[in-house]
Formats: structure tokens, C-alpha cells, sequence
């Protein structure tokens, strides 16, 4: 009779709680099945009518039933905790695709950029960095690097001048002849800087930037330049990219050359960027002639030595594809941000 | 590895301080990690002689000496029954110590003592305290007891690589130094003169694992007599840091510090069947080692034993049960070879870790185990007595080759750059004990010697070419040039990031300036950017100087923006100004940063308030400059620069140096270059930072161990003072606890007084040496008030 009873007490208290939503419910249940004037509470006090040999296991029975009941309170409130905490979080949820708090940090120059990149792939070759004036003297500028004074380099028109023999420097090579009359070698270094020539048009800049190398010691060869060369156009433009070189006319190198990359833009197939000969010209390069070295007193049968000079605007407009060199200078800032 | 300096000097003649020899062996790849000296102790005390011996008069147990110091006679009383007139004894005199006890003059029962004569123990010498020690009768008088006794040394503990096992002993050590300093090496002889009884008939052996013993020759000796070993044995043993034990042993482990190779020795009379046999051990077989713990072995491990028993771990431990004692008087001498791998597993298995162990698992030579028997039997012959039975037992199954290892003079050449001739390698390779055995033009052969397993190629034995020669007489051909000027390459780089990272974009403007725009910025007569370098063949007369001023430039490119729709600008140019260096040629060319402000100071986005840009945005740039420059203590004050709005502009002082102006654009200047807008210019000179700055990289500071509190004040303060004067005189209140000020709050207008300001700031207190107590910290911030009071006139809120 009593199995009966207690099966239906739990069976009740079990529908009851699980419909239960919050704590209060809960509570209410829980006095209900479990408090003073429960039933099963009730029970436990008849335990005294009882022949004392089945009192035993009528307790067990009802402190079964009360124990299960208890533990589906447990598990509800559980439930109902956890319910709870998930509707909170849902009412928390935002829009994730309104933008963020961003920093509105700003760009450096591409012309930076790549004057940087410069640096640091010929400073992890082992080279040092030179600085110079902007504004030279005749020798510095042609004398010491082999050009005559009736080389059609100096004429007027295309140098801008100070004084008679004060210019305004035609490139870096400037600062390799004053580091070779400063220092002995060997020295291995690379002068970024700013040249300028009396020219203006869409090609052509008046003030513009260019890197040059010089590394002297002995045994330097023709073959290192070559080496320097190909490892800094991959470096520069991607593994993929091959170099060559052709030659051509420096007067303070022999022999000298001119260097050419694929073209960035077709891989050599050809295209209007490379006036479809597959080919971008990047600079100039060759051996120092012996003559640049004994003008300064440094042994030309002891030291050989290799230069190249690399047109830094022109390596910024091939990497980041800009078309025109005029844009470099018109610093329009919706130009600038596009290179952060 | 444990080096006596003593010891070495027995091999070749160093001619070199304990000091020196400390350099020779770190360049000859033998790193010294401590150097002891030792006999230190002993040399306070001296050989004295007692003259005369009377019985103390007021005790039975003492009696009175008079003795000679060598330099004066003094009377010791002594409780020593042994002592006699005319015995050398060893006296510590006034002044000296015992351990922790000092020798001073006392009374002893009334009559005095001025020092003491001591005992063997005292002395730390051995442990016989059976009275005072006596010294041979020769001992010098007056000489110190380290001298007297030999014990004056100085002992090196050397790092050996796990490659040259050779150099575990005094001999490979000596090998190296004598090949570095070419000096001779002096190699010990060994004569022994055999008995008739051939050792067939004492002895047999049976050597079941060729793999694991490479080799074992064994010896015996009969009616040997144990004893203590003599002095100079013991004494060459504690300067290597070994324990004398008695003759035998300590004859073994002579020779082992001497050749590196391990040796052992065995009672013969404990030897069950007269038979050694070199076997595995069997699973679970217990053994009794020397360190008296009982060990299970098993079948990896390698035991030396007779017909019943395991009596060694070989090439690790001996046993208790036929170790030497005192009562040995036979004995059998080991000289084995064990594989390393061998000794190896059975060393950390069962972690034991012997001067043996240690050597064998590094790979011993098998060729020195005859000539180091014959050292030690010879020295056991002569100290211990005894009759050496004819022949030895050796089992030496797989007689390994000597190795020959050929070399390429041109590969050293290659390698090194050196030039080095043939000639010169071979003297090299030869004092190492290799030997050449055939030559050619291209190619030099040499047979390598046992103990130097390591040599086995070409490019090892140019290693050993280049440790003699010297790895610093290489010549080396790269000389850092200092081309590079580190300081101004990362300061540009750094100024350059410190504006991008503020919102700044840069820009790049030609080197050509229009000296209009200097009359347009009103620049003085006098000002130094009027000295414009000037272009003989100009673009045109607005390109016809070299620009002087970052500027108008920076102005012309806000407006060509502006132009474009563009209102809300942070722009900068870092680069080159010019002028004209009075006498010189050339000009000054110098780095200039200039930056420009706008519109907003932030893109006016949904989740953030913005506003336009004010002073304190053009001000926190600059800060941020010269923070990451380094430079901290300048002044910000009045601007003079003629196109900045007065009140709204500041200069940047550093000491007497101006490096920098800041501030809001005059708007009546701005206007002659069509810019309507508000307008704040950041522009600072960094030459001349870089050229009269000298700034030092942050140091680190120990972060605060106490908690750092906060306590917010508000202020009511007269106009009349600006804050810099406030913040100072409030951190020098206390400038250890002040640790930072930071203003959260400025208010002007409603509820304050005109001619007043109302600041509200947080301090940061803390203390490197204890927590801030509440009372504490209101005595302070009262202090600071009644200083304010004081001083400013200023009220609270
Ligand atoms: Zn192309």
C-alpha cells in the first residue's frame, strides 16, 4: 500500500519540479514535498503505529523517496540557474560587424618605406649606412669620380648650381668618395640619400632618391657584385624575380653595367609598364675603374672594389604600383594612406 | 677532473705561475671553473725546536718547553707526554688560528705560554692525536709547516669536454700544455722485476663478454703489507681531493689521476677457485659494494667475478667481499677496458658515480692498460713490498688498429687562412702523440694514438692544428668601420614612427623653397633661415632657394588637401633644411621635423566623441618625440617665433637650448598662405638634438614591492600660476613617495571665481621600503596643502 503511495508522491513531485522555471517555484516545491506538513513528512510520523518490525523498512522506503525528491530539486535548480544565465547573455548580445575602436596611426611615405627596406636588406648583408651633403662640390661630385671637366654630365643644364664648383649633388656617389677619403678600407656600406638633376616632367623629378653600394677590399670580384645584385632583387621583389646585367657607360666604373629586373608586373612576358620588352631597368653598377681608387690613394693593385646606385623612387612606384612619379610629391593624404 | 699544479710539474717544466697556466689551459680548451690554493692554512704555523724540557711545576700532565723559533726563544707549555728536547716540532704561534681558535699568549697554572705545539689532528693533517707531531730531524727551523711538509699547491677543478677522456688524468693535461707550449713531456717509467712463479699457476681467467670488457689484464702480487701509503703519495692524492686509504689502493688511484685509467685492485686469498671471470651478472644477483649498500643486480649489469661470487661492479665499484684490508696480504691487479656503453647503463641504473665510473663511461684507451699494470705494480713492489708473480693474465680478444687519419695541408689553409707548413703540423700533431707515418705533397698521414678516439677525420685533427696555433692568431680581415652613425639612423626612424603612430602622415616635399614665403612668415632680418643657400639656375623664382624651414611647404600641402576635400589633416616632412655656414663652401644641412594639425583631432566615429584639435594634441606629439628620444626635463615656455599665436604657442628649452617650437598658427599668417582654419604646427630641430643631446637608454628600475595608492585632490588655483610650478613644488615635498601627478580635470567658468581655475589630479604614492599607512598618507596630503596654502595661495575644493 505504502510502495503504492510513495511511487506517486515522487511521480507527482517529478512532473511538478521539472515544470518548475524559477527559484521561487522551486522553494514553494520544495516545503511542499519536503516541509513540516508534507506528506512524506506526515508518513514518517505514522512510523510509530507501525509493528516495530517493519518500522526499518518503511524509514528506508520514505527517506528513499525524500532523498530522490531532494535530488530533483538539486538538478532543476541547476537547470533553471543555468537557463537564467543564458538568457542574460543573449540580452547582452551586440552587433558584431559595427566597426571597432580602432588606432588611427598613419603612413609612412612609400618613398620611406622602401628607403627603409633598403637599409635593412643591405644592412642584414653585412653593409653600413653613410650619410652626405645634399650640396657638393664639383670634385666630390665629378672630378674624383672620373668625370672630366668637358664631360657632358656637367654641363649647366643639367646641374643645379650653387656656386661655380657648389652643386647640388647628381647622386650619392658623393658620399663613397668622401667615405673613401675619411676611412681605409675594406669597407662595405651603402649611401641612401637625395640627388637632383635640372629636369622636370612626368619621368623626371628635380629632387629624387637613390641608393648607392661600395664595397672594397681584396679579392673583390665581378662575381660578388653579381651575387649582392641577385640576392637584393629577390630580396627586394620576391624569389621568383631574376636579374641580369648588360653593358653600358659609367665613367668611375670598368667595366660597368647596367642592371635590369624581370618586369614586376608581366614576369617578363611583356607589357606596357615594361614597354613589352620583359625587362625593368633598375640601375647602374660595374667594378670601381683603378683610376677612382689612386686619385684617392688607395691601392688599385691591392684593393678591387664594385659600386651600383639604385633609383629608390623607382623601386616605391614598382612595388606599390604607382603610375605616376609625380604623385610621390603631390603628398595628396587619400595617396598617402594607401600605403600604411 | 681535479688538477694540482704540483703534480703537473712533475711531467714538464712549466715555467708558468698558477695564475699563467690558468690562461694556457682556457686556450688549450681546458675551462677552469675554481681555482684553490692550497696549504694556506699551514703556513702560519712553523718548524720549531725544543731545547729544553722541565716538568711544569704546578701540574703533573704539563710540562714546560723552551723552544727555538728560529728567530727567538720562547717558553710553551705543553700537555703532551711525547714531547722531548731536541725534537722538531710544529708550533702555532701567537696570532695564529686552530679552526676558529686563536693562539694568544696565556697563563697556564701560572706560567706563561706563547703559543702552541700541535698535534697531527690539530693541524688537519690526519686524525692521530696521540701527542704533538714530530718532524724529521733535518726539518729547517723557522721554515712554515706547508713548505716543510710539501703542501704549498694550488689546485685547479677543470671542465673536461666529453670528448678527450684523455685529459682526465694529470698526464693528457700534461700532453696538451707541452704540445702548446712546445716544452718536452716527461713520462713516467716503470721497471718491475718479476718473480719466477708464473702467474698461470695462481690464477686463471675467463672473460665472457669480449663486447662489454674490451680488454682485462690482471696481475699478482704476494706477501704485500698494508699500510698507510707514504707522505708524498698522500699528499699528491688530497691535492687532487681523494681520500689516502692505505698503501695499495692508494697506489691505484695514483695511477688512475696519473694516466686517467682506472684501476683496481683485489685480496687473492678471497678469490673462491683462483679464478676471475669477467661475466654478466645474473638477474637478481645481490652484491655488497665498497659503498655498503647491497645491490640487486641484473643481467645488463658487467660483474668481475670468481667461481661463487660477483666481487666487482665492473669498472664501477668494488666489493666488500675482496676488497684490500689491513690484513691483505696477496693481491691481484686489475687493468681493464670496459665499454663505455656499458658502464653507462649500469652507472644510472644503479646510481653509482665513481672517479672509475666517471672515466670508463667517457672511453678509456685499451693499449695503456699494460704499461699502467707495470706502473702500479712497480709502485706496490717498491712501497707495499711483495713478490710480483712472472707474466700477466690479458684478455684482450679484438685488438683494435691504431687508426690513421690523413690531412690535407692546403684543407688547413682553406679552413683556417693560416699559413702553416707541413713541417710546423707535424710538430703540432706529434707533441699531441699522434705520429706521421706517411707523406706526400698533398697529403700527411698520421697514426692516432689510443687515448685520442676522438680524432678520426681530417677536419679533427685541423681542429687540434688551431687550438696549438692559437685560435686568436688568426688573422681576421672585417674591420667595423663605424660608418654607419647608429645614434641618428634610429632617431630618424624613431621620430618618423612616433608620428605615424600619432595619426600623422608624412609627406615628401622637394628641397626647393620660395624666399617669399620667409617675408610671409615674417621672419626677422636677422633670423638664421633668412641665410638661404640660393640656386644659380632655379626651376623658377618660387624653386630658387634651398629651404630653410620645413613650413610653408607643410602649409602649401594642407592646402592642396583642404582644396581636396581633405579637412581633417595630420601631416609631417622630416628632412633636410639648409643655410649658408658663413666661410665654408659647403652649407649647413640639417635634420628638421615639422608636423601639421587640423580639423579634427580624431575621424568623428559612432562609439567616440570627437573634437578639434587643440594645443594640448600639437603638445602631446612633441612630448611623444622627445620621449622616445630619451630627452626628459625640458621647459615648455612662451613661444618667440613670429607666425605662432601668441598665448597658444610654446618653445621647448633644454637647459639653454632651444630645440622646438609648438603651438597654434597664427591665423592672420596663416591666411596669407589661403589656410583658413585653425592650424597647430609641431616643429623641432632634430640636429640640433642629435648633435648637443647626449641622452641615456632607460635603465631599468626595480618595480615598486609595496602596492602603489591613489588619492584624488581638487584645487582652486590663481590664474597667475601655471601648473609646471604647482607640480614641482608638490613632488618636492617628497620626491621618493611622489611617485606621478595626473590631472584628470581642468574646469574655468561657473561656481569658480574669475581669475581662478579649479584642477582636480590623482597622486601616485608608493614606498620602495613598506606599505603607505592611512596616516601616513593624510600627513602627506596635509603637507601638501598647507605648501600650496602657502605658497600659491591656493584653496581647496
Ligand atoms: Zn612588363
Amino acid at each position: 500500500m505504502e510502495n503504492t503511495d510513495l511511487q506517486q508522491i515522487v511521480e507527482q513531485a517529478s512532473q511538478e519540479i521539472a515544470a518548475a522555471e524559477n527559484e521561487h517555484q522551486l522553494n514553494l516545491l520544495k516545503s511542499k514535498y519536503l516541509g513540516k506538513k508534507s506528506t512524506l513528512n506526515g508518513m514518517m510520523k505514522k512510523i510509530g503505529t507501525l509493528p516495530p518490525e517493519q518500522r526499518p523498512e518503511f524509514g528506508q522506503k520514505v527517506n528513499k523517496a525524500k532523498k530522490r525528491v531532494e535530488k530533483l530539486l538539486e538538478g532543476q535548480a541547476e537547470k533553471v540557474k543555468e537557463a537564467a544565465y543564458r538568457k542574460a547573455v543573449t540580452q547582452e548580445a551586440i552587433d558584431l560587424t559595427m566597426p571597432g575602436r580602432k588606432t588611427n596611426f598613419g603612413s609612412l611615405h612609400p618613398i620611406t618605406k622602401v628607403w627603409r627596406e633598403l637599409e635593412d636588406i643591405f644592412m642584414s648583408l653585412g653593409f653600413e649606412v653613410a650619410e652626405g651633403n645634399d650640396i657638393e662640390d664639383e670634385f666630390h661630385n665629378f672630378d674624383a669620380l672620373n668625370t672630366p671637366p668637358d664631360h657632358p654630365a656637367r654641363e649647366l643644364s643639367d646641374t643645379f648650381y650653387i656656386k661655380d664648383d657648389v652643386l647640388l649633388r647628381t647622386q650619392t656617389s658623393t658620399v663613397q668618395i668622401r667615405v673613401m677619403q675619411s676611412h681605409k678600407p675594406p669597407m662595405r656600406f651603402i649611401s641612401p640619400g637625395r640627388c637632383y638633376r635640372n629636369d622636370n616632367d612626368a619621368s623626371h623629378s628635380p629632387a629624387f632618391h637613390q641608393v648607392e653600394a661600395l664595397v672594397v677590399d681584396e679579392g673583390i670580384t665581378f662575381a660578388d657584385l653579381r651575387d649582392i645584385l641577385n640576392i637584393f632583387v629577390k630580396k627586394m621583389f620576391g624569389p621568383h624575380i631574376e636579374s641580369r646585367i648588360r653593358p653600358h657607360f659609367f665613367p668611375f666604373t670598368e667595366p660597368s653595367a647596367e642592371i635590369d629586373i624581370v618586369c614586376v608586373n608581366c614576369r617578363g612576358k611583356g607589357c606596357h609598364i615594361c614597354k613589352n620588352s620583359g625587362w625593368l631597368e633598375m640601375g647602374g653598377a660595374g667594378m670601381v675603374d683603378p683610376n677612382v681608387f689612386d686619385q684617392l690613394g688607395i691601392d688599385s693593385e691591392k684593393y678591387t672594389g664594385y659600386a651600383f646606385g639604385l633609383g629608390i623612387d623607382r623601386i616605391a612606384m614598382l612595388k606599390y604600383n604607382i603610375p605616376d612619379m609625380r604623385l610621390l610629391f603631390e603628398n595628396d593624404i587619400r595617396f598617402l594612406q594607401q600605403f600604411k | 677532473m681535479n688538477i694540482s699544479y704540483n703534480w703537473l710539474k712533475e711531467y714538464i717544466d712549466l715555467q708558468l705561475s698558477p695564475q699563467q697556466l690558468i690562461d694556457k689551459m682556457t686556450f688549450a680548451g681546458i675551462e677552469i671553473e675554481a681555482v684553490e690554493e692550497l696549504g694556506k692554512e699551514l703556513r702560519q704555523f712553523q718548524v720549531a725546536e725544543i731545547i729544553e724540557k722541565k716538568p711544569h711545576p704546578n701540574a703533573d700532565q704539563l710540562s714546560i718547553c723552551l723552544v727555538n723559533t728560529g728567530q727567538e726563544e720562547i717558553q710553551v707549555v705543553c700537555g703532551a707526554p711525547n714531547c722531548k728536547s731536541g725534537q722538531k716540532v710544529v708550533l702555532a704561534p701567537v696570532g695564529s688560528k686552530i679552526g676558529d681558535l686563536e693562539i694568544k699568549k696565556v697563563k697556564l697554572r701560572g706560567e706563561e705560554s706563547y703559543g702552541m705545539l700541535c698535534s697531527e689532528k690539530e693541524l688537519g693533517i690526519s686524525d692521530n692525536h696521540e701527542g704533538i707531531m714530530v718532524l724529521p730531524d733535518n726539518s729547517e727551523v723557522g721554515k712554515d709547516l706547508a713548505t716543510q711538509l710539501g703542501l704549498n699547491d694550488v689546485r685547479y677543478e677543470a671542465e673536461i669536454t666529453p670528448n678527450r677522456p684523455d685529459l682526465l688524468g694529470m698526464i693528457g693535461i700534461a700532453r696538451d700544455l707541452s704540445a702548446l707550449l712546445n716544452r718536452k713531456l716527461q713520462l713516467p717509467v716503470a721497471e718491475i722485476s718479476e718473480d719466477k712463479t708464473p702467474i698461470e699457476t695462481l690464477l686463471s681467467l675467463e672473460n665472457t663478454e669480449p663486447k662489454l670488457c674490451q680488454r682485462y689484464l690482471a696481475r699478482v702480487i704476494k706477501g704485500v703489507k698494508i699500510a698507510p701509503a707514504p707522505a708524498w703519495l698522500q699528499n699528491r692524492l688530497r691535492s687532487v681531493g681523494l681520500r689516502p686509504i692505505n698503501n695499495v689502493v692508494d697506489i691505484t688511484n695514483f695511477v688512475m689521476m696519473e694516466y686517467g685509467h682506472p684501476l683496481h685492485a683485489f685480496d687473492y686469498d678471497k678469490i673462491v677457485g683462483k679464478k676471475i671471470i669477467v661475466r654478466r651478472a645474473k638477474q637478481g644477483e645481490k652484491f655488497t659494494a665498497l659503498d655498503e649498500e647491497t645491490y640487486n643486480l641484473n643481467s645488463s649489469d658487467l660483474v668481475i667475478a670468481d667461481s661463487e661470487k660477483p666481487m666487482a661492479l665492473a669498472g664501477i665499484i668494488g666489493g666488500t667481499n675482496s676488497h684490500i684490508t689491513a690484513e691483505t696480504t696477496n693481491i691481484v691487479l686489475e687493468a681493464a677496458n670496459f665499454h663505455y656503453i656499458g658502464i653507462r647503463r649500469s652507472s644510472s641504473h644503479h646510481k653509482i658515480f665513481t672517479d672509475s665510473s666517471y672515466r670508463f663511461e667517457r672511453g678509456m684507451s685499451s693499449v695503456t692498460n699494460e704499461f699502467i699494470s707495470k706502473r702500479a705494480a712497480s709502485f706496490i713492489l717498491e712501497i707495499a713490498g711483495g713478490e710480483l708473480a712472472k707474466g700477466a693474465l690479458d684478455s684482450y680478444p679484438n685488438p683494435l688498429p691504431l687508426n690513421i687519419v690523413k690531412l690535407r695541408p692546403s684543407r688547413v689553409h682553406k679552413l683556417l687562412t693560416i699559413e702553416i707548413s707541413s713541417e710546423q703540423i707535424k710538430q703540432y700533431l706529434e707533441a699531441l702523440g699522434l705520429k706521421q707515418v706517411d707523406s706526400n705533397e698533398e697529403e700527411l698521414a698520421f697514426q692516432i694514438p689510443s687515448f685520442r678516439q676522438d680524432l678520426t677525420r681530417e677536419i679533427d685533427l685541423i681542429e687540434e692544428i688551431i687550438r696549438l696555433h692559437g685560435y686568436n692568431n688568426v688573422q681576421t680581415f672585417q674591420k667595423p668601420q663605424n660608418i654607419t652613425d647608429t645614434h641618428r639612423f634610429y632617431a630618424r626612424r624613431r621620430v618618423q614612427d612616433a608620428a605615424v603612430n600619432n595619426g600623422f602622415s608624412e609627406i615628401i616635399n622637394w628641397s626647393f623653397g620660395d624666399p617669399d614665403d620667409l617675408d610671409k612668415l615674417q621672419l626677422a632680418p636677422e633670423d638664421p633661415r633668412r641665410k638661404t643657400v640660393k640656386i644659380k639656375n632655379p626651376l623658377g623664382p618660387s624653386f630658387s632657394i634651398m629651404r630653410s624651414s620645413l613650413i610653408p611647404q607643410l602649409l602649401k600641402t594642407a592646402l592642396y588637401n583642404i582644396h581636396h576635400g581633405q579637412e581633417d589633416l595630420k601631416l609631417f616632412e622630416l628632412n633636410k633644411v639648409f643655410s649658408v655656414r658663413r666661410g665654408q663652401k659647403l652649407a649647413n644641412e640639417e635634420l628638421q621635423f615639422s608636423g601639421l594639425m587640423c580639423g579634427l583631432a580624431q575621424p568623428n566615429i559612432w562609439h567616440t566623441k570627437t573634437r578639434q584639435v587643440d594645443f594640448y594634441d600639437a603638445k602631446g606629439v612633441a612630448e611623444d618625440i622627445l620621449q622616445i628620444l630619451h630627452i626628459t626635463n625640458v621647459s615648455w615656455l612662451p613661444s618667440e617665433e613670429p607666425f605662432y599665436q601668441p598665448g597658444q604657442a610654446a618653445k621647448i628649452a633644454y637647459k639653454k637650448l632651444i630645440i622646438g617650437n609648438v603651438g597654434k598658427m597664427d591665423a592672420k599668417i596663416a591666411a596669407t598662405f589661403n589656410l583658413e582654419k585653425p592650424l597647430y604646427l609641431i616643429d623641432i630641430n632634430l640636429e640640433k638634438i642629435l648633435r648637443e643631446i647626449k641622452t641615456k637608454l632607460p635603465q631599468f628600475q626595480p618595480i615598486p614591492k609595496f602596492p602603489t595608492v591613489q588619492r584624488d585632490i581638487s584645487l582652486l588655483i590663481p590664474a597667475k600660476y601655471n601648473w609646471s610650478k604647482v607640480k614641482k613644488a608638490i613632488f618636492q615635498i617628497n620626491p621618493k613617495i611622489i611617485k606621478n601627478i595626473n590631472i584628470f580635470d581642468e574646469y574655468k567658468g561657473k561656481n569658480v571665481e574669475k581669475g581662478w581655475r579649479s584642477i582636480s589630479f590623482s597622486l601616485q604614492l608608493s614606498s620602495s621600503t613598506k606599505t603607505l599607512t592611512d596616516d601616513y598618507i593624510n600627513n602627506l596630503i596635509q603637507k601638501i596643502i598647507d605648501t600650496l596654502k602657502n605658497r600659491f595661495s591656493i584653496q581647496m575644493r
